[in-house]
């Protein structure tokens, strides 16, 4: 029903960080990696990795989504179609600790080539954290089909179910995460989500660009990429 | 009896257990506001207290943990309503009893500036509302604490606008610390220093894992220690705790020979944890502690204990730096940075914060230093300053035990610094001079020691929080008097038993070869009793002799330390590998090289004008980079290391034209702005640094930036191109109100906008003159603007 996990990673995805920063086909050169194997010694120091979710029962309102036993309902059409065929849905929410953004501070105030590198390697490392937690909700209900991480701002999910959203994970007390008044999650390198549980196969294909509010000034897509969500 | 006397009095004071989990048995659902209950179910807020009370709680918590402005908004109370009516229901339930009420508060629930976007100054007022609604309670607790920056602001609070007791607990994980970083120590010496009445753990663990947690408070502070543990671990899978009622009174029942007095429960525990609590007790003694704590200041995550030599680095500081005061002038925070993280990499143990100018405002500029630095930097700081309006704005933001530097043994001086030092429970720096200057003999030094240690001990501030400086002299005016200083240093330390200060480099003025004057001086000192030297750590010469001090004297066990730092300096340097002698300046920027492209440019400036340097050279270089970029070829990260290479070069022009006292280059002004409510600023900051290295002079306002900020620094400075960064769909509304307001206020300027949501279309929409996609177009919108 629950976890709270401590993620350990022993690496972070450098290859996803280059990727971030532009790298598709061309190699990096000797320097810039030798720079990114710093700036990851230098968060895997720090950071404090780890996630909580909880699963709860969903059922369908006018507005969206109602998370049974709890205050919260997810709004919108996306989360609808996401949700679609589900009888749960797992909330999560994930962080590397803010030590991570000190590092970046850090680097911010004596490298901005090395805060780049340590921004889009906390942002990749976040991601694993994510998929540390979906290995762990799979293990737990592997009787069940899974989404994908569907998160708050994406479609027409509003962000600012943000704070909502953590309140009913305790995620304030239980990993440190918070919403500023405008919903950005603090500290920075964090990532709230939730994953449908269905018990029937859920439909592929709707993973998607279309789906994104950033689709019309990706980067990523504008070279032909995607950004890995 | 108040609380106060409870602490005297009674062998342990037993607080209540758990108020969330009770709720949510009665009904309460997940993410609901439960302060709106007070309100909405009192019968659920009476029955629990009334549960407590009879288990045998001395104090039981009204239920206003979350009762502050930004947790209500979704539920429609006001502070004063929900708070309010806490407390009534918590007395009501407490008539006839002799129960106490606590007002309890907890997070915000929104995290400080700079990982969040509060204001410590936001957070005071948040927490003043309560204190102020919570009136009618016996005793303020703040609870489940993970930052302390928000903790001072809370206790601050709470001591400016109330007389009542204050009580205080942080939440600490399996580690030692909050989930913030923070340490025991650094709680106990901030909390205890600021003048709480008990401090302690709460939440984070069962009390059997907390026995180390308790155990280092226990060492940490003289004050009653709090314990309030849940009821043990939870299950991951059923959400349960672990530990029955029995168990925790158990476990509970070790930590009383670490010397604890306040005791209750926090999540998972209900009234029989508490009954089985007061029947442990009930024939147990309290233990008490022979605490002594030592000469120590901290920041929220390092403390540093006086217990021997510590480099205070004293960098930081205008006088007599031409850069520095250019710095300063230009509001440059980000070189005052690299100084700081330069001199902890050096060896720094303290880092001295003097930014006096006359042309500037100095309160202003020393809390954002302040807060700068203790954004970025572990080490805990000396606050420098001869104003006492700046030195209490600065003690006020710091985070942790600061050191005042400094009062002297004049009367204004003793009267008006140390009872700042007192209320905020900094350490302080003596300085041995009064009224008639500073004595000649060690003697009359030494007297005048004795009478700022008096003064301080007779308005309650520790003996082992005063430093004495016994002030250096200079060796070519005063030769005769140079043993005077060493001599008041061995007696001062000898003899009142406190820890010394010098600041060691005035005694070579006006003599040659300084540096062999210095750090000869220096080990006399260290010799004789100096444990905090005020130096330049980036001398390597100076840094050593500490690090030999300690070698010899045994500190450094096993010459770890020693051997870290010199242990592989047997051999010559290895040959750096893309050292070229013919190379030139392009050649250093295109391949990173740092240090490099300052040398050339330095050799340059001997035979070419700084103009000619930049634009021949440094422009031509970047914009070969930029193509670069913008082809694919080269991606960000060498983007930026071309621009960190011509930052170098830059650095080094702007050094030389104030050496020759001329102005610094620039192109033109230009305003950069996160938006309000936005906090990513990396893009903003890529920007920068391009455009600075142009040659354009940039007016960085940071992140979350107000829309009046940015509209007065456009006016004052009359700056005519502002760039303003956005990240999220949700702030790009902030944008749109910035441009509005400076077109309103008619602000003669241009404005580009730029960021990961921002789209061209949008940018026209909401009436900027041009959208930016990356850093490099930036530029090219500036040469636009500026016509160069």
């Amino acid at each position: 029903m629950n976890g709270h996990l401590q993620v350990k990673l022993d690496s972070l995805n450098k290859e996803e960080a280059l990727r971030y920063m532009g790298y598709r086909d061309t190699a990096p050169d000797d320097s810039i990696l030798a720079m990114l194997d710093e700036c990851e010694k230098a968060l895997l120091a720090v950071i404090k990795p780890c996630c909580i979710y909880h699963v709860f029962d969903i059922e369908e309102v006018s507005e969206g989504i109602s998370v049974c036993g709890t205050s919260l309902v997810l709004q919108g059409n996306a989360i609808s179609e996401h949700l679609a065929g589900c009888c749960k849905a797992v909330l999560m929410a994930a962080t590397l600790s803010a030590h991570a953004d000190r590092v970046i501070r850090r680097y911010e105030a004596t490298d901005m080539t090395r805060a780049v590198m340590a921004d889009f390697l906390a942002s990749a490392a976040v991601e694993q954290v994510c998929d540390a937690a979906e290995e762990s909700i799979g293990q737990e209900f592997s009787a069940y089909y899974r989404t994908w991480r569907f998160s708050p701002g994406y479609g027409d999910l509003p962000l600012d179910i943000q704070g909502s959203f953590l309140d009913v994970l305790q995620a304030q007390k239980l990993i440190g995460l918070n919403a500023t008044a405008s919903n950005i999650l603090t500290p920075r390198k964090s990532v709230t989500a939730v994953i449908g549980l269905s018990e029937n196969e859920i439909q592929k294909g709707r993973q998607g660009c279309s789906a994104c509010n950033m689709k019309d000034v990706c980067q990523f897509r504008k070279r032909g990429d995607h950004c890995g969500v | 009896m108040g609380f106060r006397e409870l602490l005297k009095n009674k062998e342990f004071v037993i607080l209540d257990g758990a108020m969330g989990t009770m709720l949510q048995a009665k009904g309460l659902k997940m993410g609901e506001t439960p302060e709106a209950m007070n309100i909405e179910k009192p019968e659920w807020l009476l029955d629990i207290h009334r549960q407590y009370i009879e288990a045998g709680s001395d104090v039981i918590y009204a239920n206003t943990f979350g009762g502050n402005r930004h947790k209500l908004a979704k539920c429609g109370y006001s502070v004063e309503q929900a708070i309010g009516e806490g407390i009534r229901l918590a007395r009501r339930a407490a008539e006839g009893h002799d129960t106490l009420v606590a007002l309890d508060i907890g997070s915000i629930g929104q995290m400080l500036e700079p990982t969040g976007t509060l204001t410590f100054e936001e957070a005071y007022d948040i927490f003043k509302e309560m204190v102020i609604a919570g009136k009618d309670a016996d005793v303020i607790v703040f609870e489940t604490m993970t930052d302390l920056y928000e903790l001072k602001a809370a206790i601050l609070a709470a001591k400016e606008n109330s007389d009542l007791p204050i009580m205080c607990t942080m939440t600490f994980e399996e580690n030692m610390r909050t989930f913030t970083g923070v340490d025991i120590s650094a709680m106990c010496l901030t909390a205890e220093g600021l003048g709480v009445d008990a401090l302690g753990v709460n939440c984070s663990l069962g009390p059997k894992e907390l026995y180390p947690v308790v155990e280092k408070i226990c060492q940490w502070t003289t004050l009653p220690v709090v314990v309030k543990p849940n009821a043990g671990l939870p299950d991951p899978v059923t959400n349960e705790y672990n530990c029955s009622a029995e168990e925790f009174a158990e476990f509970a029942e070790k930590l009383i020979p670490l010397g604890i007095k306040v005791i209750g429960g926090c999540c998972g525990t209900d009234p029989t944890y508490i009954s089985a609590l007061k029947n442990m007790l009930a024939d147990k003694k309290y233990v008490q502690r022979d605490v002594h704590i030592p000469a120590v200041c901290c920041s929220p995550t390092e403390t540093v204990v006086i217990d021997q030599p510590r480099i205070i680095g004293e960098r930081i500081n205008p006088t007599g730096k031409k850069r520095f005061k250019q710095a300063l002038l230009e509001d440059d925070i980000d070189y005052i940075l690299g100084q700081a993280m330069e001199q902890i990499d050096a060896g720094a143990d303290i880092l001295d914060v003097n930014v006096g100018l006359p042309a500037i405002d100095e309160k202003a500029m020393m809390v954002k230093a302040v807060k700068a630095l203790q954004g970025v930097c572990d080490v805990p700081l000396q606050l420098d300053s001869t104003i006492p309006e700046v030195m209490e704005a600065a003690l006020r933001v710091y985070n942790g035990k600061p050191i005042v530097n400094s009062v002297n043994a004049e009367e204004k001086s003793l009267e008006t610094v140390l009872p700042l030092v007192k209320k905020y429970g900094a350490a302080v720096v003596g300085l041995t001079l009064d009224e008639n200057g500073i004595p000649k003999t060690a003697d009359a030094r030494f007297a005048l020691a004795k009478k700022i240690l008096d003064r301080a001990m007779a308005i309650g501030i520790r003996k082992e929080d005063v430093y004495i400086d016994c002030l250096t002299l200079t060796a070519s005016a005063e030769q005769e008097n140079v043993m005077q200083t060493v001599n008041a240093v061995r007696r001062v330390k000898e003899e009142l038993g406190l820890r010394t200060v010098l600041g060691v480099s005035n005694i070579s003025f006006g003599l040659p070869s300084r540096e062999i004057v210095n750090h000869n001086f220096l080990m006399m000192c260290l010799t004789s009793g100096l444990d905090l030297p005020i130096m330049n750590p980036n001398i390597d010469s100076m840094t050593a002799t500490v690090r030999t001090y300690k070698l010899l004297t045994n500190i450094d066990k096993n010459s770890m330390d020693f051997i870290a730092h010199y242990g592989a300096d047997t051999s010559s340097p290895a040959p750096k590998a893309e050292k070229k002698s013919d190379m030139d300046l392009p050649y250093a920027i295109e391949h990173g090289l740092k240090g490099e492209g300052a040398e050339i440019t330095a050799k340059l400036l001997e035979t070419t004008d700084s103009m000619t340097i930049i634009n021949e050279m440094l422009v031509p270089a970047l914009d070969k980079a930029g193509e670069q970029f913008e082809k694919g070829k080269i991606f960000l990260p060498q983007l930026i290391q071309t621009a960190g290479v011509a930052q170098g070069c830059f650095e080094v022009i702007k050094q030389k034209m104030l050496a020759e006292g001329g102005s610094s280059v620039s192109k033109g002004k230009i305003i950069l702005a996160t938006v309000k409510g936005d906090i990513h600023d990396i893009g903003k900051n890529i920007v920068k640094v391009l455009l600075e290295n142009y040659g354009y002079e940039v007016i960085d306002l940071g992140k979350d930036v107000d829309y009046q900020t940015v509209v007065d620094a456009a006016i004052e400075n009359d700056v005519h191109l502002v760039g303003l960064s956005a990240l999220m769909t949700t702030t790009l509304v902030s944008m749109e109100e910035t441009i509005k307001l400076l077109r309103a206020n008619n602000v003669d300027c241009k404005i580009m906008v730029g960021g990961a949501v921002v789209t061209p279309d949008y940018a026209e929409q909401i009436g900027a003159d041009f959208y930016s996609k990356d850093a490099k177009q930036s530029v090219d919108i500036a040469r636009q603007v500026f016509g160069n």
